[in-house]
């Protein structure tokens, strides 16, 4: 049933992308193949590999309970929430917090997990910004 | 034999404390930078350039210290790989296949090891390769017009049905995506956005890198998080690690990869002299020929040895061979190799077809250079694989938490942008997806490295043509990469299904026997 | 595109590195400079920042390092827009530039930015345009190729490293235009990654002709590979340079130069932005960079402040009016 279900978006996907791909504004100036030729070739494709899935499904994976969604939802939330806060609070405490949050959703106790955050935290920054010089974030408090 | 004469007076300028010294510290600066998930070798190499200025070295120094950092970051790349199943940087990749099999199987010590062996024979090769075949190859290189490069990609994509998936059909659409987001983007031929939904951080595309550790890295996070969960809540879990097994793999296996290696070499070497095409087609290429010359009881993919030392025997020798065209050519055969490029241009060099006249001490030094750096790297490798393999024994709640900041980071420091993080995301919840699917990530990556220019090349050679498609079968080099695609495609396909057959019932004695 | 620029910056960045100079002072001071390139590390961009800033604190120009920050997206789109929009009054950051980023603008290629958003510093050099063939070809000058173009304009391909209505792109065209090629559209430009790939077709005898920056061609000349038909320079150049024909003086009126700068905030105090301006060239003002242009057939271009701000505006208008003749906008 998964697949017959993926094979169905793909065959969606590929539906939009030929759509997108012949909506593009051709400019005056062209070459002979143009812009649009190549993506319609590579929709088509992705539309009759989806064709095969629903006709020759694979067995069933296995899916995870619905508590096991609920939490990769909340790590993609937390993840969202850093990648946003990331360049308006600095690396140092989103970086503690986010590491500190995962470390506690994989099992492990409370302490520990600030612990994981806060070392994560200082040694990141130690190699990424000390060493190869990349430049972090800097957030109001400069780190 | 004026060549080694030259060579030697490479070595006389490369052999000094200065110099070794060096080299020592770009090597092992590289070994960390291509470790790490997002930092690459181009990356790695632009990011130490500013080390080289400030330090106030020559041009022969900071070419030593350069190359021993593209070198070492193309060492570095196995070792998540290996460990982590997160490919360190891109031409890494397809040692994912069959080094993190080894690995789970308690022989992470002996993949890093034979890597390590497989990438110093790659790159020991390739480099006496750059020494007496310079020259001659920049005329293959000349071979190779739009038309060809177009048949050589579509080959690379023909031959991957059947690497990373048993179902083709899966592999032929993981292919078509990452060539679909590839598509996304200004088009680098007539300047018109496609697929950008008027977002302008989509105008320069998706980067791979981006694409890479969403897939891998940050997939592999919530395969952890989902498994955690599915953990009784309460019940203190123990971390299963992997045995860390013996360190140096035995002679048998090391006599088992060694045509491997040699042939990847060869192939390697090659498809890093072709300009554009680059390590990650090296590294791809040897794999998929080694998986149809070698692999007649379906054992690639499930920790063979031989999946191990084909990629990185050939990514590193692609290393050795992208330096050829950057040297003769002045033209850069990988994204590293143009940094490089630069770096020489600033020294106030000029690669291309009068360096090896008008600067010989830099360019043997160059070279001596590359033989000092493969030399350092197999010493402090060899000593450092069971310091590495230490990380598998991180338990994962702390291990894996890393993994995605250093994701996070990596990207961050490069793009700038909280956009790529997301865009990251959004591609490690589209991995956990299709992970669960069965459908292969490896051929998506290879999509959108090679989908620009597999389309940029098409398009070149049509419009040479004045729109006559059939330009694309016009020279004979075009003809036999074609033939070759059209058998490596459709091969599988026929010889498949019974091969899988045999696969499977191998599969059913070995776990009897193991029970 | 990517090389050309990376080995433009370079040079031009090896320029800096050897120039040098007394600072002046100023009523400004930069806490924290900053450099922003707008592309990857390793792009040409990337590469004008990280060595300016190098420079700049070597001679004691900037009293503290310059941290470079990538900031990638859009061809030079998202950094522009972040400076408009969010650093519109940060004294302590300049912005690396090119006839890229003035392209672009002119192309409105930057939705919704304009040049005047900013404000621009000052040029650090400029490289001027070549039309060359193959060594081999029987073209000899530049008419010739163009009456090949004329007379049948399928017969000649000619490659570049910019993309379609790019600057390689643009210089031919100004040079077909020059000569009475009306309907320039039909000039057949095939676009590669940078204009080492470039003459690579070019060697191979995938394309007939090359539209590049001297000093991109120039290794190849020196090694008999390539014959350069004209220079889009106004005179002829200087010392090894001074042998190859200008179109002018063929009959073509085409210019085309690839200069390399810098902008910055468009609420940058004045004392600031004397400060940026005087540094950048006192950087310039040496001798040793004279001899390294000259070396490398890298064109002065001596714009600093106004003087500058005004040549990006005639630079931004004359291509937005090849551009409009040309079609790729309305």
């Amino acid at each position: 049933m998964s697949d017959r279900i993926f094979g169905v978006v793909g065959i969606l996907l590929s539906a939009l992308f030929i759509w997108r791909a012949t909506v593009i504004q051709e400019s005056f100036m062209s070459d002979a193949v143009g812009p649009k030729t190549f993506p319609i070739i590579i929709g088509t494709i992705l539309g009759l590999a989806s064709l095969y899935f629903i006709a020759r499904p694979d067995a069933e994976p296995v899916w995870p309970r619905f508590t096991g969604l609920i939490e990769i939802f909340m790590a993609i939330v937390v993840l969202i929430a850093y990648a946003i806060a990331l360049p308006e609070l600095g690396f140092a405490i989103t970086t503690a917090i986010a590491t500190a949050y995962l470390s506690w959703r994989l099992g492990s106790p409370a302490w520990q997990a600030l612990l994981a955050g806060l070392l994560t935290s200082g040694g990141l920054y130690l190699v990424f910004r000390v060493i190869l010089g990349l430049s972090l974030a800097r957030g109001p408090f400069g780190f | 034999m004026e060549v080694l004469q030259s060579l030697a007076d490479g070595f006389a300028v490369a052999l000094t404390f200065e110099n070794l010294g060096l080299a020592l510290i770009g090597c092992f600066l590289g070994t960390i930078i291509g470790a790490l998930p997002g930092l690459g070798p181009s990356n790695g190499v632009a990011i130490l350039i500013p080390l080289a200025f400030t330090l106030g070295l020559g041009p022969t120094p900071a070419m030593i210290l350069l190359t021993s950092v593209y070198y070492g970051a193309m060492y570095g790349g196995r070792i998540s790989s290996i460990l982590l199943n997160i490919p360190g940087d891109e031409p890494a990749l397809m040692t994912t296949l069959d080094g993190h099999p080894m690995a789970r199987k308690g022989r992470a010590g002996e993949a890093l090891t034979l890597s390590g062996i497989a990438s110093f024979v790659g790159a020991f090769f390739a480099t006496w390769g750059l020494v007496f075949l310079a020259p001659l190859l920049v005329k293959v290189a000349l071979l190779f017009g739009p038309a060809e490069y177009f048949a050589l990609f579509t080959l690379a994509f023909a031959t991957l049905g059947g690497i990373a998936s048993r179902n083709q059909a899966k592999a032929v659409f993981a292919a078509a995506l990452g060539l679909g987001i590839a598509m996304i983007g200004v088009d680098g031929q007539t300047g018109v956005p496609r697929f950008t939904f008027g977002e302008v951080h989509l105008y320069d595309g998706i980067d791979f890198l981006v694409a890479i550790v969403g897939l891998f890295a940050l997939s592999e996070v919530f395969v952890f998080i989902e498994q955690a969960a599915t953990r009784n809540r309460g019940e203190r879990h123990q971390d299963d690690h992997p045995k860390i097994g013996r360190i140096l793999p035995s002679w048998s296996v090391i006599r088992s990869c060694t045509p491997s290696m040699l042939r990847s070499t060869v192939l390697g070497f090659l498809a890093g002299v072709l300009p554009g095409a680059g390590a990650s087609l090296g590294s791809f290429i040897s794999y998929s020929i080694e998986k149809r010359l070698v692999d007649k009881e379906g054992t690639f993919g499930t920790g063979d040895p031989r999946g191990v030392a084909a990629p990185e025997a050939g990514n590193n020798a692609a290393a050795g061979g992208a330096l050829v065209p950057m040297l003769a050519l002045g033209v850069p055969g990988s994204g590293t190799t143009a940094v490089l490029l630069a770096v020489l241009l600033s020294l106030n060099i000029t690669p291309g077809p009068l360096l090896f006249q008008n600067n010989p001490d830099v360019v043997w030094g160059l070279i001596a250079a590359l033989f000092i750096a493969n030399f350092v790297l197999l010493a402090l490798n060899i000593p450092m694989v069971g310091m590495f393999v230490r990380i598998l024994m991180v338990p994962t709640r702390f291990l894996m938490p890393v993994v995605a900041m250093v994701s996070f980071v990596g990207i961050y420091g490069i793009s700038g942008s909280s956009f790529d993080l997301l865009v990251m995301i959004v591609f490690g919840v589209l991995g956990w997806v299709l992970r669960k699917l069965d459908v292969p990530l490896v051929p998506i990556i290879l999509g959108i490295l090679l989908g620009a220019a597999m389309e940029k090349n098409l398009r070149r050679a049509i419009t040479i043509s004045n729109g006559d498609w059939t330009t694309l079968i016009h020279s004979g080099l075009s003809i036999t990469l074609w033939v070759i695609a059209i058998v490596g495609f459709v091969l599988p396909i026929i010889v498949g299904p019974a091969l899988r057959g045999r696969m499977a019932m191998r599969r059913d004695e070995e776990s009897s026997a193991v029970d | 595109m990517k090389l050309a620029n990376v080995v433009k910056t370079t040079l031009l960045a090896l320029g800096i590195t050897i120039g040098a100079g007394l600072g002046a002072v100023f009523a400004f001071d930069p806490e924290n400079p900053e450099c922003i390139a707008p592309a990857d590390p390793g792009g040409g961009w990337d590469f004008t920042c990280r060595q300016v800033g190098k420079s700049l604190q070597d001679e004691g120009l900037i009293p503290m390092t310059m941290q470079v920050t990538n900031l990638s997206g859009g061809g030079g789109g998202v950094a522009f827009a972040e400076v408009v929009n969010k650093r519109n009054d940060d004294n302590n950051l300049i912005v690396a530039a090119s006839s890229a980023t003035a392209t672009r603008l002119a192309q409105g290629a930057y939705p919704g930015n304009t040049m005047d958003q900013v404000r621009w510093l000052a040029a650090v050099g400029s490289d001027y345009g070549v039309i060359a063939v193959a060594a081999n070809s029987p073209v000899n000058t530049l008419p010739e190729l163009l009456d090949q173009i004329k007379m049948d304009p399928t017969s000649v391909s000619i490659a570049g490293g910019s993309a379609v209505g790019g600057w390689d792109h643009l210089k031919v065209l100004i040079a077909a235009k020059a000569y009475g090629i009306d309907d320039v559209r039909s000039v057949k430009y095939i676009a590669f990654d940078g204009g080492g790939e470039a003459v690579t077709q070019l060697l191979a005898g995938s394309v007939q002709a090359f539209t590049g920056d001297l000093s991109e061609a120039k290794g190849f000349v020196d090694s008999g590979d390539i014959k350069i038909l004209a220079v889009l320079s106004p005179e002829r150049l200087g010392g090894e340079f001074a042998d190859y024909p200008t179109a002018k003086e063929q009959g073509v009126d085409a210019i085309g130069a690839n200069w390399r700068g810098f902008y910055a905030p468009g609420g940058m105090s004045d004392d600031a932005y004397n400060y940026w301006v005087n540094d950048i060239a006192t950087l310039y003002a040496s001798d040793a960079w004279k001899a390294v242009m000259e070396a490398n057939g890298l064109a002065p271009l001596n714009l600093q402040g106004d003087a500058f701000q005004a040549f990006v505006a005639d630079s931004v208008a004359s291509i937005t009016q090849i551009s409009k003749e040309i079609g790729i906008i309305q």
